[in-house]
């Protein structure tokens, strides 16, 4: 695991409504009902920090957050460099 | 130019808009925004009802539409008005709604609507498409209207103020799913009042929102009042602002919008939710009514707003608060646009509150004392009584159930005599929400009814606790869905207490926790915050044998204690 997807984990680890939870790269979070969608802002903006990119709204579905493996493929895919 | 109604139809206001003005803009994010004009809509309009009829749509006729946030689903409700048909919205399915539990919440509410049509987008998910039941209903892809319709011509609308306009939904998933049923005239008449307390103008006036379409606060404060009132209203969909709230900020500096209305918890998560480094980006300065409503407004949640964005040119007279709700419209009060800053806030003393129902005024900072922000002062022509469980009409001061009369009061619950019944008494519509009237404001303090609200939108917990009793290994009816107080949020949280059938299986709380926390996901779309599993015979019991949620309530609060949060203890101060 990269250094990043275990920060991102952390992150996680500090929203989850299930205290002492173990999660890895592919736990389903927003379809399990670990994180809400009021959380996702949280995972959104250390997303953002840790891939030096800007994550523009309305781009990005809850469903491409929805483990920490498909935040990193998203932020990928709609990431633009910061302004 | 100051706003007049004197529209006989929904449809003659659209009808009568500048064409060259703009009306919607839909916006994506920062580099993408679609702007129609009122001349584009109506074009658009024109199409979706050219679609209808040509599906054998015509006057009356219900018509159910599905489709996410944005001008295709605003032209498709405005096209079936075109027609004299009712539309009605019904949310979007998110991804984390299974299809076979869809299926259910859907055939309900077209079955009780006996819809002629139900639209849908291009994008609609295909798993979901096998699982709908439509009865008689049709099932219509909306038109692309990439192509406008320009100025063709259209069947005579036929509309007359009396004609049903459309259906707004209350609350509620399945099988309580309460559709309000709204005239022209009703609707004219309420927006009459409204824009006259709110002071608008045309030329003025630039409305922000991003809430939903299918709740009233999106469709009639964000949508039908821009539309009647010819004003521009900028809107992002619900999911790109509650991921990205500082969004909100952005498109207000863009536009120099003047007016939102926004559920109480929103004006925490946005300063909350904005990093610091961003905050004097923005501009606030064109905002003239950020509107509290919806949920319980509270003091300290405003302030936190006005604190983080004065510097950013926010007035303190931009802060308003009102009460409404789909079944008169919309709203019933709102705090007063001139004079003093912001709603009335008040200090009552906490004992008395809590023992006798009586608001006994003290000073702001009292020990022991509650704080209430007022929701504003009556429209024109709404009138309120404050009733005791007993019935008794109470005086000013004490706490009841709000009942409300009005000119834009619904007529019932469409094809729900059995709700309507409930819901209307003596010509009073029984909102089951529980507050006090004084000194000419209006103070809401919480629900009598069953009703959780989660961010602005209503939820029955009676929803979840079935999904919750639906696994094998909780005892059937021994569940209770609760909200509680989050003052993080600033708004509640769904806590669930449930007994499992036997004490062991209690070691497999963690496997049974995770099952119903992902069983509410897939019904209901909402998480869960917190899941307490019982042994057998914890929850209390009325004496029907049924759950009592009161009781069972106090019980959990005195068990874990961290959840009992005092919601009207509010630590700041206006001016702090």
């Amino acid at each position: 695991m990269t250094p990043e997807a275990q920060q991102m984990i952390d992150q996680v680890v500090k929203l989850v409504r299930k205290p002492g939870l173990q999660i890895d790269e592919n736990t389903p979070l927003v379809s399990s009902g670990l994180i809400d969608s009021m959380a996702l802002v949280d995972l959104l903006l250390k997303l953002e920090d840790i891939t030096h990119l800007r994550i523009p709204a309305g781009k990005v579905q809850p469903k491409d957050m929805n483990t920490v493996a498909l935040m990193f493929a998203t932020a990928q895919r709609v990431g633009k460099p910061r302004k | 130019m100051p706003v007049t109604i004197k529209y006989r139809t929904l449809v003659d206001a659209l009808l009568s808009a500048p064409a060259d003005w703009p009306f919607v803009t839909d916006w994506i994010d920062e580099d993408e925004q679609k702007t129609a004009t009122f001349g584009e809509f109506r074009g658009m309009a024109r199409v979706q009802a050219l679609l209808l009829k040509d599906n054998g749509v015509s006057v009356g006729d219900r018509v159910v539409l599905i489709m996410p946030q944005g001008i295709p689903l605003m032209s498709t409700f405005a096209g079936a008005m075109l027609l004299g048909a009712v539309p009605a919205i019904l949310a979007y399915p998110n991804f984390k709604v299974e299809p076979s539990k869809y299926r259910f919440g859907l055939a309900g509410v077209t079955a009780n609507l006996r819809a002629k049509a139900v639209v849908i987008d291009n994008e609609f998910p295909d798993d979901l498409l096998g699982h709908v039941t439509l009865g008689e209903a049709r099932l219509l892809r909306a038109a692309n209207v990439g192509a406008f319709g320009g100025e063709r011509d259209l069947p005579d609308p036929a509309n007359e103020p009396g004609s049903l306009a459309f259906i707004q939904h209350s609350a509620g998933t399945t099988g309580l799913q309460k559709g309000v049923a709204l005239t022209h005239a009703a609707v004219l008449r309420h927006l009459e009042h409204l824009s006259a307390v709110l002071n608008l103008d045309e030329a003025r006036d630039i409305v922000y929102s991003w809430l939903p379409l299918y709740h009233d606060m999106g469709l009639i404060a964000c949508f039908i009042l821009p539309m009647v009132c010819h004003l521009h209203v900028v809107m992002q969909s619900p999911l790109d602002w509650v991921m990205h709230p500082d969004t909100m900020l952005q498109i207000f500096t863009d536009y120099k919008c003047t007016l939102a209305w926004l559920p109480n918890f929103s004006f925490q998560f946005v300063p909350r939710r904005t990093p610091r480094e961003r905050w004097s980006n923005y501009d606030m300065s064109s905002a003239r009514a950020l509107i509290n409503c919806s949920e319980p407004v509270r003091a300290s949640s405003m302030n936190e707003f006005y604190n983080a964005f004065a510097p950013c040119g926010l007035k303190q007279s931009a802060l308003h608060a009102s009460y409404a709700m789909a079944e008169n419209v919309f709203a019933v009060t709102q705090s007063r646009i001139h004079g003093k800053p912001g709603p009335e806030v008040i200090w009552a003393d906490g004992q008395r509150f809590r023992a006798e129902h009586i608001i006994e005024l003290v000073p702001e900072g009292t020990p022991g004392a509650v704080c209430f922000t007022s929701s504003g002062q009556l429209l024109p022509s709404n009138r309120v009584q404050i009733v005791s469980d007993s019935g008794e009409v109470l005086q000013n001061g004490c706490v009841g159930e709000i009942a409300i009369q009005s000119d834009s009061l619904f007529q019932g619950y469409y094809n729900r005599a059995d709700l309507t019944e409930k819901a209307i008494r003596d010509g009073w519509y029984y909102s089951g929400d529980l507050g006090f009237y004084l000194d000419d404001e209006l103070y809401v303090v919480g629900r009598k009814k069953d009703l959780l609200i989660i961010g602005g939108e209503n939820i029955y917990p009676q929803d979840i606790e079935e999904i919750v009793c639906s696994h094998p290994a909780i005892h059937d009816g021994r569940a209770i869905a609760l909200g509680v107080f989050n003052p993080d949020l600033g708004t509640e949280d769904i806590v669930v207490v449930a007994e499992v059938e036997k004490e062991e299986l209690l070691q497999q709380a963690d496997e049974i926790e995770r099952e119903i926390r992902s069983n509410v996901v897939a019904n209901m779309g909402v998480a869960v915050r917190t899941i307490f599993l019982k042994p057998p015979k914890w929850i209390v019991k009325s004496t029907a044998g049924k759950a009592a949620r009161s009781t069972t309530r106090q019980k959990l609060l005195a068990e874990h204690p961290e959840l009992a949060v005092e919601p009207y203890r509010e630590k700041t101060t206006r001016d702090t």
